[in-house]
């Protein structure tokens, strides 16, 4: 069962870096994408046009009826941020397991070692998760973590605090203690591409109060960050997320992760994962 | 199946992990800082994340990716998102048998109260991947794959089959005390060649 994931909106181009059509892949499905003199396209198999939306940096498609409008990030808009456009990378795992691993933080001194974490600052404190009904979207607020080096921008280790939100299956925003600017919040967002099941590209983009750093130096942190990632993704087994309680075993650092998988099995979405014990 | 050679002792020096694959079940064989050695599913309960990916610290073993420690008899004894947490016993690697004997790693799938096999009065020499599957391998030695076969030769040679998948085998070389450990491995080398030619 795979749910009703055609009626998701999913990210399948980079703006800036879409300059021709070319194929990719949604869903398991080929289409095509490509830049146009007003906005830019998508196009199923057959030919037919396909709902199209650009925002943040990225080109966001639906394979089937939007259910609702693509999310919004209204931090994203304040004057002064950097908006980065990541690039692209594709790992050999499951869009579920992708966002994940973003969601999670436990495994920062271990992944990120003396970048996001060290040890012996491992101690996940508890903090607040919820799925608001209104929204329905799974927020996880008051996520509190040490960390060596924050950000491209951070010179000494300081207490990160997080907050998760997840408005798509296959999306994540993630706001985080901004060290030049104390009060506001930098975001960075993972926006996966299921390319199949177990296959995704994962479009990273991010909204930072950064005044130091090049862009060049803001992209390649944040790729070595996921490429670190990467090495965990193509190595879990199975590739497919458990949805079954049976087949792994949650702490209460995982509350995030709980929650994600809880409302994937609540809004039928079960593109990407496996649904009873193997 | 019983006891099958799923590595050499010396390939796996104490503090180290790593990934070996018995007729298509994947372990994690490692060798704890005093010397014991452990072989487990390769998968960490918590994440699904491969423990052959993990790191040995004394004698237990921890998963790459969140830091849960293992101890030798694969339950998890520390998990560091919650210092201060006993874990619960239920959480455990799946173990099986394991045991180092004259130099070769045994392992077995399935519970046996039998000893591990003897290899005489031989030395593990190296181990080979053979590009053909088990069947064809004991077709073309000839008898069924024990534990042990003796091939004999000069160097009184005997191999330790190790089924990997339907296209696969390892093979562990062992040979009498004071052979040439290069002559041995031509041998083992032509072995493998003329195998794959008749089994392709």
């Amino acid at each position: 069962m795979t749910g009703n994931a055609e009626n998701h909106w999913y990210p399948v181009a980079m703006l800036s870096g879409l300059t021709e059509a070319r194929e990719t892949l949604l869903l398991g499905r080929q289409i095509t994408v490509g830049p146009g003199e007003d906005v830019a396209w998508a196009k199923s198999a057959d030919g037919s046009p396909m709902p199209v939306v650009e925002r943040f940096g990225h080109l966001w498609t639906c394979p089937g009826e939007p259910r609702k409008d693509l999310f919004s990030i209204p931090e994203a808009d304040a004057p002064g941020r950097r908006l980065v456009d990541v690039g692209s990378v594709k790992v050999r795992c499951s869009p579920l397991r992708a966002v994940e691993n973003f969601l999670d933080i436990a495994h920062f001194p271990f992944v990120h070692t003396d970048i996001l974490g060290a040890e012996p600052h491992t101690e996940v404190e508890r903090y607040e998760v919820e799925i608001q009904d209104d929204t329905d979207e799974v927020w996880a607020k008051k996520v509190k973590f040490h960390q060596p080096q924050a950000a491209k921008s951070a010179t000494t280790g300081i207490m990160t605090e997080y907050m998760y939100r997840v408005p798509e299956p296959t999306c994540s925003v993630l706001y985080k203690t901004c060290p030049p600017r104390p009060g506001e919040w930098d975001i960075i967002t993972l926006f996966v591409q299921p390319l199949t099941e177990e296959w995704c590209e994962v479009w990273p983009w991010m909204a930072l109060y950064d005044d130091e750093s090049t862009m060049s130096e803001m992209v390649s942190f944040q790729q070595m960050i996921f490429l670190q990632d990467r090495s965990i993704l193509e190595n879990q087994i199975p590739r497919k997320l458990p949805l079954d309680p049976g087949m792994e075993v949650p702490t209460q650092a995982d509350m995030t992760s709980v929650a994600y998988r809880r409302w994937l099995k609540k809004i039928g979405f079960g593109y990407g994962a496996q649904l009873v014990a193997a | 199946m019983g006891w099958i050679a799923g590595g050499l002792c010396a390939d796996v020096p104490p503090g180290t992990v790593v990934p070996i694959c018995v007729d298509g079940v994947d372990l994690a064989v490692w060798c704890s800082q005093k010397g014991t050695f452990s072989a487990w599913g390769d998968r960490c309960p918590h994440r699904g994340m491969r423990l052959s990916h993990g790191f040995v610290r004394g004698e237990t073993l921890s998963c790459i990716y969140h830091g849960w420690q293992y101890d030798e008899a694969g339950s998890c004894a520390y998990i560091p998102a919650h210092p201060a947490l006993t874990p619960p016993k239920t959480i455990c690697a799946k173990s099986y048998l394991c045991s180092a004997k004259d130099g070769v790693i045994w392992v077995s799938l399935t519970e046996t109260t039998k000893e591990p096999p003897d290899i005489g009065n031989r030395k593990p020499v190296r181990s080979l991947p053979f590009d053909c599957s088990p069947g064809d391998l004991g077709r073309l030695l000839k008898t069924n794959l024990h534990p042990v076969i003796v091939v004999g030769g000069s160097s009184d040679l005997a191999l330790a089959v190790q089924p990997v998948s339907d296209r696969t085998c390892m093979v562990h070389a062992l040979a009498a005390e004071g052979h040439d450990p290069k002559a041995v491995s031509r041998q083992l080398e032509d072995m493998r060649r003329a195998f794959e030619e008749q089994a392709a």
